[in-house]
């Protein structure tokens, strides 16, 4: 199996971050809280801290490998970036400066900066500031037509790659004076302003999610609302693009394993893996689910008993309760939209073979490829 | 202006080679080739462009061909894959025209068609609002 772990945490996971070491998980329940869990002996989980600063719903979290500090981002336009001191977490208000939404968060590279996209057309670059013991946000503005949905940070720590529900993935250079230094031969092309608009990817004309960077940097990948996923080679100013048409639903994040290997979810509920062959031509392989139910036919079937059960005395309970597991009756791991996926062992240089996924089921189920053969060739 | 005359132009040369290819397709018809007059009808359909008369022509053209289409098994034996997409979104078309002739063929095809191409399929013919039929 390469689903290794499940755990249902709510009736509704928005996103999910790990700890460093992998021992701690910080999820938002579908609330303005955000949840802190501590993996005991034998899957036992248990609840250690509950992070309650956002008065609307977490949309993004996530948690710094090196710094170990957690930032979030909310429904309620603001951002906390949250300091452990002796065992209470201590939070700092960071004003982004936003007027909608904002709706994803990462940490750079070097964790000096974190980026946010929102719903207000902007992205917010954010850094500290030593002397004023402050974060400042500074926006990149008027350059997306609609909300931003995903950002993602190429490993120079400069670049940044957003998609955007206008249906184009950008890049930026995020360069700001006093946190980036200008290393001279490698890195990006030193007369990159903050904010100036590398390249612009076209190719969607539909909401576009999801954007992530090959380890290298050399590839980027981003998902489109059509059942599209698109491969961007030689970012830059004459990309190379490839796109691969899903035969099912359309995927809402996707992470690169290496250079040749990617994993997609979404909509399917299922893990889909997409690899590169020799000459670099990406396609889609398998799902990474033991079971799925074949055919679209067969689904839409399933999906009627669901509701046919619901409404006549609860069948599905019944079943469940006779030690069936539900996620049987449904053919996969997850019973709903899989809207997150994150790296577990995330150190520069090694390859990822483990990572999880949270969706609108509440579940977190942690996939590990060491024992899938057909995979590790390619990873 | 200017690019209004290229336009229209562009326009004209458009339906012309529509016309051409309605003479074709009712000789492909003739031949009893109902599988190969639908492909010829879908190919070089002018999404890209604004004009309705074109899309109008177009769909006039690939409508001919839909309902000559009398075995829809045998259909996709022979219809290749990349026109799956394509034919999705004239089977929309066909179905907003509320006729009740051409609905039962295009619902018809649709089932055959969402079997062989998925979810997918569909979703990419309904989110593209831009290259239009």
């Amino acid at each position: 199996m390469a689903a290794v772990s499940v755990h249902k945490f709510a009736d509704c996971v928005t996103c999910h971050a790990w700890s460093p070491d992998q021992s701690m998980i910080a999820l938002c329940p579908n609330n303005d809280e955000v949840h802190i869990y501590r993996r005991s002996e034998e899957e036992k989980w248990e609840r250690i801290h509950v992070l309650q600063k956002h008065d609307q719903i977490v949309s993004g979290i996530d948690w710094s490998s090196r710094s170990n500090k957690i930032v979030t981002v909310s429904h309620d336009r603001n951002s906390y970036v949250w300091n452990q001191e002796t065992t209470e977490w201590v939070p700092t208000l960071v004003i982004l400066r936003l007027n909608r939404a904002a709706l994803c968060v990462q940490w750079s590279p070097k964790e000096n900066k974190f980026a946010v996209g929102s719903g207000a057309k902007t992205v917010c670059v954010c850094y500290y500031e030593q002397e004023n013991n402050w974060w400042v946000s500074k926006l990149i503005r008027k350059k997306h037509d609609s909300s931003v949905t995903s950002v993602a940070w190429h490993p120079n720590n400069i670049f940044l790659a957003t998609t955007s529900t206008d249906g184009k993935c950008r890049v930026f250079s995020t360069f700001i004076k006093g946190v980036d230094t200008r290393e001279a031969g490698s890195g990006p092309p030193s007369d990159s302003k903050f904010g100036e608009q590398i390249v612009q990817l076209d190719l969607s004309f539909c909401w576009a999610f999801g954007v992530k960077w090959s380890p290298s940097g050399n590839t980027l990948a981003y998902v489109g609302h059509n059942s599209m996923i698109y491969f961007v080679d030689d970012v830059g100013p004459s990309p190379l693009a490839q796109s691969v048409a899903l035969r099912d639903l359309p995927l809402r994040d996707v992470l690169y394993l290496s250079e040749r290997v990617l994993i997609g979810v979404g909509f399917d509920c299922n893990p889909m893996v997409f690899v590169a062959d020799e000459s670099g031509l990406w396609g889609f392989l398998r799902f990474l689910g033991e079971r799925k139910a074949a055919a679209s036919s067969a689904k839409s079937g399933s999906q009627f008993s669901e509701a046919f059960g619901k409404l006549y005395g609860q069948s599905r309970y019944g079943i469940s309760n006779n030690s069936v597991q539900p996620s049987r009756l449904h053919g996969g791991i997850h019973e709903n939209c899989i809207n997150c996926i994150v790296p577990l062992n995330r150190k520069v240089g090694s390859k990822v073979t483990r990572f999880s996924t949270s969706g609108l089921d509440g579940r977190v189920v942690i996939w590990d490829l060491q024992n899938q053969e057909d995979l590790l060739d390619y990873l | 202006m200017a690019s209004e005359h290229v336009e229209a132009d562009n326009a004209e040369a458009i339906i012309a080679r529509i016309e051409h290819k309605s003479r074709k397709i009712e000789s492909l018809l003739k031949q009893n080739k109902p599988v190969e007059a639908l492909k010829t009808a879908l190919e070089g359909s002018p999404p890209k462009t604004k004009d309705e008369r074109c899309k109008s022509a177009n769909w006039i053209v690939v409508h001919r061909a839909i309902m000559a289409i009398k075995d829809v098994e045998s259909l996709f034996f022979a219809l290749d894959p990349e026109y799956y997409d394509i034919l999705m979104k004239y089977l929309y078309r066909g179905l907003s025209t509320g006729d009740r002739p051409t609905c039962d063929q295009c619902l018809r095809i649709h089932e055959k068609l969402t079997e062989k191409a998925g979810l997918g399929c569909i979703l990419r013919s309904l989110a593209d609002t831009v290259n239009t039929v």
